[in-house]
């Protein structure tokens, strides 16, 4: 006789648990990103321009090729401020 | 001009004051990250002249550069913005294919060179600018031109 189907099926639940779990969790990190991938092995410089791109657009991972920037943005920009320690 | 950058900071505080009506005005540029890596090179060739003008300006200020150099840096900033006003005239569909590849790829060139080609073809045809990179190895075919790229993940975009 073959293989009984039923010695599978608690094989079958794992994969499809893990399966739900990475798929779920892949959707949430592209809702995350405006539906693009993430980004990653981000740098100084990466972290800069895509703070630019807040004060631009608004959303971190928002772009766009405008020539011109928006009203705001000359003035927008954050000096970071730190405590001090007396 | 902070000597060094912030650490464990909490709080933010954003200045609205504009900059007084004695140094001229100048639109910056409105494009993000992605659409700038992507029209990098064409300021590059465009630009290059006011580029260098405005490094020779901050080195040898001596630290007092984002004071004394304003008058370059707005050349730049003009400059660049006339680059990207043309290209988004000219090859609109193009850039935006490519710079939307990029984002999806991690701001990789290499994963995207199939746009990119679209792209230097077309701002060829209509700007005259030519993407160069500056250092290369003559002897060699440049990264840009190979047929096959190495790290590329998909080749559908190679």
């Amino acid at each position: 006789m073959g293989v009984p189907f039923e010695a599978l099926l608690p094989y079958g639940i794992i994969v499809g648990l893990f399966t739900f779990t990475g798929v779920t969790l892949g959707k949430l990190r592209r809702m995350q990103n405006g539906g693009k991938t993430a980004r990653h092995s981000i740098d100084q410089w990466d972290r800069q321009m895509m703070d630019r791109d807040r004060r631009i657009t608004g959303y971190l991972r928002g772009q766009s090729d405008r020539p011109e920037a928006p009203p705001g943005f000359e003035v927008n920009s954050p000096w970071r401020l730190e405590k001090r320690f007396t | 001009m902070a000597a060094r950058a912030a650490r464990f900071n909490q709080q933010v505080l954003i200045d609205t004051t504009p900059l007084p009506d004695s140094i001229p005005k100048v639109k910056e540029i409105g494009a993000t990250s992605a659409p700038l890596l992507s029209a990098a090179f064409f300021i590059g060739a465009r630009c290059k002249p006011y580029n260098d003008d405005y490094m020779m300006c901050k080195t040898e200020a001596n630290g007092r550069g984002e004071l004394e150099c304003m008058k370059e840096g707005r050349r730049v900033t003009r400059c660049a913005a006339s680059v990207i006003a043309d290209v988004n005239t000219h090859c609109l569909s193009e850039f935006r294919k490519h710079w939307m590849c990029l984002e999806n790829w991690n701001q990789q060139l290499w994963q995207c060179r199939r746009f990119e080609r679209d792209l230097n073809k077309c701002v060829f045809e209509n700007l005259k600018l030519e993407k160069v990179i500056p250092g290369a190895p003559a002897d060699e075919i440049p990264v840009h031109l190979r047929k096959r790229q190495i790290y590329a993940h998909s080749y559908a975009n190679m």
